[in-house]
């Protein structure tokens, strides 16, 4: 218990630091800004009580605002994305279900799960992140842009990180 | 009572879900408009200094940058000098002037947290009320607009950027003095949009854009860019697309600019309205 505490802590504080010090400063034209900070939503165990993953994931949210200076809306995006981690989660499980107290992980459940589970997910964070920033409706499809092509580059980074954790 | 409890256990997802979803909103409404400073003032003193240790990093590595765009001020300012020592005429204008009051004053400051790839991009200086900065002074770089200050504490203040979706500016084209209202739309980081100048106007590719110097806020006659491209849309008036002269990936130092006649022209203008 206090193990696992210590090990979400440390990666809770990898993901953000990673995300402000790094892949904040990725400012490539203005369409890709990968949010990685995401995958700590996507690596909590998969039985965690469902009030915790919420508050964890609007408090990984809060933080990222007060680095980006943007008040609720990384906040707002990433509860979102808290919320759904369980319909996802049941709508993408294996034929014979998920072993008990496993982690969502690549080792565990394979890459085409993985990619699967962390593509949905992400994709709603970044559709409510891209559309609550613009806060409007006009340049509909450009915006959808932005949200697809972040999304790609996040899932990418997402993807090469669990493969390092694989090989460790 | 049984009935509710046992309609809160059962719902208690969504009720956290909506309890923390209402906090979010409630911060995104309040937190985002135009002058409000109490997140700024308030939170982000948290997250300050690793702002100041990624722009240190950031600035030790274009200081070669940095250098050329300095020499290059002092050679502009050492020629302005020279024409004005040239031209001043003692009859009408000496140092014991008392009629004569300096109207802006300048502070030089520099930037520790800047965005360009948002839609409301905003940067932080490292210089606040106590260094006399106030909110709605204008932020020039290079000499050309850089933004306009939103909030100040005492050692730090935001400046809203150029690139951002609410920012409006007054300009015109130097050549004629038509004028319009440029704004971002949001895409390219270069790019710019000036409106309203009407089509009998003439434009041409290259043309400079300065300020107008209407707004109380920005002084007159600041550069902001070239006209980069223009198009007659179905109105009367044209679209014009603005290369800012200012890179704003590369913001480093920057002048804070404030009106000492403001309120006077301010408070005047209030009569007639």
């Amino acid at each position: 218990m206090i193990n696992s505490i210590l090990r979400f802590g440390l990666i809770f504080i990898l993901l953000i630091l990673s995300q402000v010090l790094l892949f904040s400063n990725i400012q490539f034209s203005g369409y890709i800004n990968p949010y990685v900070y995401v995958m700590f939503i996507l690596l909590l165990p998969i039985e965690i009580p469902s009030w915790l993953l919420l508050i964890l994931s609007f408090a990984i949210g809060l933080i990222m605002d007060f680095f980006s200076g943007s008040p609720g809306m990384h906040s707002s995006a990433s509860l979102l994305a808290g919320f759904v981690r369980p319909y996802v989660l049941r709508s993408v499980s294996p034929r014979d279900g998920y072993e008990p107290n496993s982690d969502p992980s690549m080792i565990t459940y394979g890459f085409r799960w993985f990619l699967m589970y962390t593509l949905l997910i992400v994709l709603v964070h970044h559709t409510a992140l891209f559309y609550l920033e613009v806060f409007r409706f006009t340049d509909f499809f450009r915006t959808m842009l932005r949200v697809l092509l972040s999304s790609f580059f996040t899932i990418v980074f997402i993807v090469l990180i669990e493969f390092y954790r694989r090989g460790k | 009572m049984r009935s509710l409890l046992n309609f809160l256990a059962k719902y208690n997802n969504l009720i956290i879900f909506l309890i923390l979803e209402g906090i979010a909103v409630y911060l995104l409404a309040t937190g985002n408009t135009y002058h409000n400073s109490r997140f700024v003032n308030g939170i982000r003193g948290v997250t300050r200094g690793v702002e100041e240790k990624i722009n240190n990093t950031r600035t030790y590595l274009s200081l070669r940058e940095i250098n050329d765009g300095i020499a290059g001020q002092n050679i502009a300012l050492k020629n302005r000098m020279e024409s004005l020592v040239r031209k001043e005429n003692p009859l009408f204008f000496s140092f014991t002037d008392t009629i004569y009051k300096q109207q802006y004053v300048h502070t030089s400051s520099e930037v520790i947290n800047n965005s360009v790839n948002r839609q409301k991009n905003f940067f932080t200086i490292d210089k606040g009320r106590l260094q006399g900065i106030q909110v709605d002074m204008a932020v020039i770089s290079d000499n050309s607009i850089a933004g306009v200050i939103v909030g100040c504490s005492e050692n730090y203040s935001v400046a809203m950027s150029l690139l951002n979706l609410d920012f409006k500016l007054s300009v015109r084209l130097k050549t004629n003095g038509a004028f319009g209202s440029l704004s971002w739309d949001g895409r390219n980081y270069r790019q710019a949009i000036l409106s309203e100048i009407p089509q009998h106007i003439i434009v041409n590719e290259g043309d400079t854009i300065e300020t107008t110097g209407y707004s109380a806020i920005f002084p007159e006659g600041i550069m902001v860019g070239t006209v980069s491209d223009f198009e007659k849309t179905g109105g009367d008036f044209y679209k014009i697309t603005i290369l800012l002269k200012n890179e704003f990936r590369k913001l480093h130092y920057v002048d804070v600019i404030g009106n000492m006649k403001k309120t006077e022209e301010t408070e005047l203008e209030k009569l007639f309205k």
